[in-house]
C-alpha cells in the first residue's frame, strides 16, 4: 500500500478529507493482538470510541481503495444513524466507481439506508433488482435475496 | 504526495482527533520491511 496506493494523489486527498489516519507497525503486538490482526496490510475503520466499523485485509489499488473506504465511511454514518450522510457516501461510491468491487455492498447499504429513512421497503426491493441485474454473482446479491419478496 | 499520517502508533491520540474532527479512524496495520 505504501508503494502504490498511498502515494496516489486522489487517495491522499480522499483520506485527508474523510479520515484520521494512524499507522501501526506489526511490531506493536499489543494492538495487533487487541484487534486480532494476523496479516498485513490490514486496515480497520473505527469510530471515536474504538468500535470497529469496517475491515479490509490485503492490498487495494487506488481505484479500489477509494470506493471501498467510501463504503466504510458510509457504514460509519449508518452505524451512527446518520442515514442521509450514509446515503450520500453510497451514492458517491456508485456514481464515481460504478464497477468497483465495493459497488455491490454500496448498492445493498444504499437500499438499507433509504429504508431506514423512509420505512418504505421499496428501496430494499430496488437494491435487490439492481444487484441482480448488475452483480448477479455477488455475495451482496445473495444477502439481498429476501427482498425479492417485497412488491416492486 | 504521501499520506499525512496523523498519529504513527498512537491510537489514543487518533481516537481523540476523531472525536474532535467528527471523522472515523483509519487504522492501518503495516509491515515496514
Amino acid at each position: 500500500m505504501g508503494a502504490v496506493t498511498y502515494p496516489n494523489e486522489k487517495v491522499v486527498k480522499f483520506v485527508d478529507y474523510n479520515f484520521v489516519p494512524v499507522q501501526i507497525e506489526v511490531s506493536n503486538t499489543a494492538l495487533m493482538n487487541q484487534f486480532k490482526v494476523t496479516w498485513t496490510p490490514t486496515i480497520i475503520v473505527l469510530d471515536a470510541d474504538g468500535n470497529e466499523v469496517y475491515r479490509v485485509v490485503g492490498f487495494l489499488p487506488p481505484e479500489e481503495f477509494i470506493p471501498t473506504f467510501m463504503v466504510a465511511k458510509g457504514k460509519w454514518y449508518f452505524n451512527a444513524d446518520q442515514h442521509p450522510e450514509a446515503q450520500g457516501m453510497f451514492d458517491e461510491a456508485l456514481r464515481d466507481y460504478p464497477d468497483s468491487a465495493a459497488a455491490p455492498e454500496a448498492v445493498f447499504f444504499l437500499g438499507v439506508s433509504r429504508y431506514k429513512m423512509s420505512h418504505d421497503p421499496k428501496p430494499l426491493r430496488e437494491s435487490f433488482d439492481t444487484l441482480t441485474a448488475k452483480f448477479p454473482g455477488s455475495e451482496w446479491t445473495k444477502r439481498a435475496a429476501p427482498y425479492r419478496l417485497i412488491p416492486a | 504526495m504521501a499520506l499525512n499520517i496523523c498519529w504513527l502508533g498512537d491510537l489514543a491520540k487518533a481516537k481523540a482527533s476523531a472525536g474532535q474532527t467528527k471523522k472515523p479512524v483509519l487504522l492501518d496495520f503495516f509491515n515496514p520491511k
